[in-house]
């Protein structure tokens, strides 16, 4: 492979950028919830090209892992959408102002 | 011009691009199917990156399934309607923009600091690291050096798979004024 | 014997502090606890006294020390008492009228329900003049000299609820305060050249005391003349007199010790203590003399002017303090102290008898509306005819012999503006005393109520004081130097008599005929009925004017100082509300502006957590990047 490892990570930390933006910025909790595993990718590509840099398959491993738990995460975090949509009958986050000072 | 260059040239374009458009989106569906084509980007990189196995599994487990898992929510819960693009936090929307910008200024910055524009990955990956093809690499590694983790990740995953079905349940016995609001328009919902 | 001095204050100061806390208990009795602790005093001092004279005349100096008191690098003061004639005679005068008037007091103030307290302020003025009169150096004097104008204070205002008591305790306290505080500062610049308070070390031989500056004029006059404006605010002398006629709100016994006897004598005695001082300094000696003569003949003139007895008795207090300031001024220094004694025993005569006519006229002060007292209170008559001829100077009482010398001495003294002076001040004395004798006890009956003598208790201090003041002028001073300037002559020196230009037996004579003219003028315009003294402010309203309100001294001064101090209060009010109120107060405002910026970054929305996550998270990569 002739490609700079560099590249790849510019372009991991450009994906997460995005993620993080959308995090911020967008009020729909599923759409947030997309961004947020935007950054995941993001950051599994990181591990994999690190990996290759690395010349072993930890980096590998560890992206696996990443994605279970996303999975696991994902599962999870639908539900309780799912259910807060349910009383709430509304799936925007700046409705959720329960915890104000 | 090697392959992978060009491949990486290819597919990282399309990768920024339909992550911004994925973010751009007032419809849900739109954005969460431009997701699914970020990730397809993401499992060309892991195969151009040598992680073969990994790009099967991404387009498995993560465009399948997680992404199919959201277009169900998004449509069971009728959420596909576009949000108001009113922003009631003052400033949220410019300093997240500029955050997030910083933020990749930062990590490319680290990046050159740390890794260089030029380094490029061993010659030997795919002998050393690679050895008998990924998957069997993988397995040669994930069973062996990280066999514990690998069994804490089922359990984890058995316990998710709970959690899910008594979060998702509905309890008819404790009624809150809210719940009896909210049950008599769920019904057609459920 | 010498060694027990120091328990001449501590009695007394006992029986202040048993009076404090149990007077109530003791009602009536802590009169006779006051008076007995006096009067022990008095026992102890005459013992003293005894053995002091038992010392040859060089040796009659001995200090008895207590114990240290401070001690800071090179300046260190000691409480330790000093026997010597002078101070052995001012304390058998404040230990002996002392205890007549606590005696007397005890009848006077019988029916007052805060007795103890009377009588434990009472014992704590007498300790404190004690300690004044008896200590050995400026500091421990001085002390004694603040706490006895506390006690002034305490006891001018004892029937606090009376505001013209309050506020008449107010203004003595603070107009002495005015002298206090330049005093103070002349026992610094004392310290600051002769490096030591000791009167041994002061007063003695300026040029061998320690730390001596070479002797120039001019720090002995500001350190005199600083002393001498403490002596004139204490004594009551122009021109800081305005305290002394209000301080008569006070109960009489307290107008009758303090501010006859003793405290207003303090001056005096601070004047011939220093004299050493003084005597360095011309100007001062002479700023002693002009003010004690001035304040005389102006003193007697607003005595004539007033219709209340006690305030009518206030001036004439200043008035013979000022022959004493005179006296001291002259360098007759054995002949103040002469008037000293006389005047504390005829003078608190008059002040005690006075009380019984306020007692048995249910606090009536106007002499207009007494007269043809003698009737009533013929033993009060005697008593008062006794002080008052004593004090105007018929022979063979007291007063002749102390005011005689001192006239006499001035025109020896080649002063003869001065004597003039000085005999015309004598005349007018026996003029203004007379005055209250006559109106109150002779002459047509103005009062309305019957008047009742005084009870027995309250006649037996007067007859002592009584006999004093007929035989103390003979005993101690039968020529100018008697007795009395003899044992005063190691502290003081002696007097240099000039030859006069009149001889003496025609200066004696002149004075015997002023005094008795003054009497019978006094007789005939106030008792024999032929003169109508009562239309006088009618028919001449602005000289009356000018003599009751005292020449109007204390207009002038509630004008000057008054004004600028409300103006000053005035100002400096807009300046609390203003300024200081309006920055705390915009210090709490702007508290509750910043609290109510808090909730911003707490409005529950999680995105604008998430926000400041993010924020947090960048900086921090920042400062990592950075510094590696």
């Amino acid at each position: 492979m002739s490609t700079p490892i560099a590249y790849f990570l510019v372009v991991s930390a450009m994906l997460f950028a995005i993620g993080t933006i959308g995090v911020l910025v967008r009020k729909n909790a599923l759409i947030i919830f997309m961004s947020v595993e935007l950054q995941l990718n993001a950051v599994n590509l990181s591990l994999v090209a690190f990996s290759r840099m690395h010349n072993n398959l930890n980096g590998q491993v560890l992206a696996f892992f990443s994605m279970v738990v996303a999975a696991a995460e994902v599962v999870v975090g639908l539900a309780i959408i799912v259910t807060v949509y349910r009383r709430r009958r509304s799936a925007s986050v700046d409705d959720l102002t329960v915890l104000r000072g | 011009m090697a392959v992978d260059t060009v491949v990486f040239w290819v597919f990282g374009p399309i990768s920024v691009g339909s992550a911004i458009a994925m973010l751009l989106q007032r419809n849900a569906v739109h954005a969460a199917l431009f997701l699914v084509v970020n990730f397809f980007t993401i499992a060309v990189f892991y195969l151009v990156l040598g992680a073969s196995f990994l790009f099967a599994v991404q387009i498995i487990v993560y465009a399948g399934a997680i992404m199919v898992l959201f277009l169900f929510v998004i449509m069971l819960l009728g959420v596909d309607r576009g949000e108001s693009l009113v922003e009631r936090i003052r400033g949220q929307r410019v300093i997240g923009i500029v955050l997030g910008v910083g933020i990749a200024i930062e990590l490319i910055a680290a990046v050159r600091a740390g890794v260089g524009f030029a380094r490029v990955g061993p010659a030997a990956f795919d002998a050393v690291a690679n050895r008998g093809g990924n998957a069997e690499a993988i397995s040669r590694v994930l069973f062996r050096d990280y066999f514990f983790p690998f069994e804490a990740t089922s359990v984890l995953l058995i316990v998710a798979a709970i959690a899910v079905v008594v979060l998702a349940s509905r309890r008819r016995r404790l009624t809150t004024r809210a719940e009896v609001v909210a049950q008599v328009p769920d019904e057609e919902a459920a | 014997m010498l060694d027990l001095v120091w328990l001449i204050p501590t009695l007394p100061l006992a029986g202040a502090a048993v009076n404090l806390f149990g007077g109530r208990r003791l009602g009536t009795r802590a009169g006779w606890l006051g008076s007995a602790l006096v009067a022990g005093g008095f026992a102890v001092a005459v013992a003293v006294l005894l053995d002091l004279l038992s010392l040859p005349v060089e040796e009659r100096e001995h200090v008895v020390h207590l114990f240290d008191w401070i001690a800071a690098g090179s300046f260190s003061v000691d409480v330790a008492f000093l026997v010597d004639p002078l101070s052995m005679t001012m304390a058998l005068v404040v230990t002996g009228v002392g205890a007549s008037i606590h005696v007397y007091a005890i009848g006077y103030m019988e029916h007052d329900a805060r007795v103890g307290t009377f009588f434990a302020y009472l014992n704590l003025f007498v300790a404190f003049m004690l300690v004044l009169v008896l200590a050995d150096n400026y500091l421990l004097l001085y002390l004694g000299w603040e706490g006895v104008g506390l006690c002034s204070y305490l006891l001018i205002g004892f029937w606090y609820e009376r505001p013209l008591a309050s506020s008449a305790a107010k203004k003595a306290f603070v107009t002495t305060r005015i002298g206090d505080a330049a005093m103070l500062i002349g026992i610094v610049l004392i310290f600051l050249h002769f490096g030591s308070l000791d009167f041994a070390d002061v007063l003695v031989d300026p040029e061998a005391a320690p730390g001596f500056a070479r002797p120039t004029g001019y720090p002995y006059t500001v350190i005199a003349l600083l002393l001498l404006a403490g002596a004139v605010g204490k004594s009551a002398q122009l021109p800081l007199h305005v305290w002394l006629p209000d301080a008569m709100e006070g109960p009489t016994p307290v107008s009758a010790l303090i501010h006859a006897a003793t405290m207003v004598t303090a001056g005096v005695y601070l004047i011939v203590r220093s004299h050493v001082l003084f005597e360095l300094s011309g100007i001062a000696l002479t700023a002693v003399l002009v003010i004690g003569l001035l304040g005389a003949i102006y003193a007697a003139l607003a005595s004539i002017g007033q219709f209340d007895i006690k305030r009518a008795l206030a001036y004439s207090t200043m008035s013979q303090i000022g022959f004493m300031f005179f006296a001291a001024g002259m360098r007759f220094y054995a002949g103040a102290m002469l008037l000293l004694v006389c005047h504390a025993f005829y003078k608190a005569l008059l002040f005690l008898t006075a009380g019984n006519v306020l007692h048995g006229l249910h606090d009536e002060t106007d002499m207009r509306r007494m007269g043809g007292l003698r009737a009533q209170m013929p033993v009060s008559a005697i008593w008062f005819a006794i002080g008052a001829l004593s004090l105007a100077g018929i022979p063979p009482l007291a007063g002749f012999f102390a005011k005689d010398h001192i006239v006499a001495f001035a025109s020896t003294s080649a002063r003869d503006l001065a004597w003039v002076l000085a005999s015309v001040g004598a005349f007018l004395s026996a003029l203004y005393i007379s005055r209250p004798l006559f109106l109150t006890f002779f002459g047509a009956r103005r009062a309305e109520a019957p008047a009742h003598e005084a009870p027995r208790l309250m006649h037996a201090p007067l007859a002592v004081l009584a006999t004093l003041s007929v035989v103390a002028g003979a005993v101690l001073g039968l020529t100018a130097e008697g007795r009395l300037a003899t044992f005063l002559e190691p502290v003081v020196g002696a007097a240099e008599h000039g030859a006069g230009a009149v001889s003496e037996g025609l200066l004696v004579a002149i004075s015997v005929v002023l005094a008795v003219a003054a009497v019978a003028l006094a007789f005939w315009v106030w008792a024999s009925g032929r003169v109508d003294w009562q239309a006088f402010p009618e028919r001449q309203p602005e000289l009356a004017g000018w003599l009751s309100n005292a020449f109007y001294l204390n207009a002038l001064y509630a004008w000057l100082v008054q004004h600028p101090g409300k103006g000053l209060g005035r100002t400096l009010t807009v300046v609390d509300d203003r300024v200081i109120d309006r920055a705390v107060n915009e210090v709490g405002e702007d508290v509750g502006k910043a609290s109510e910026l808090a909730p911003v970054i707490q409005r529950g929305f999680v995105r604008g957590y998430a926000l400041a996550f993010l924020l947090g998270a960048v900086a921090l990569l920042l400062i990592l990047g950075l510094r590696s």
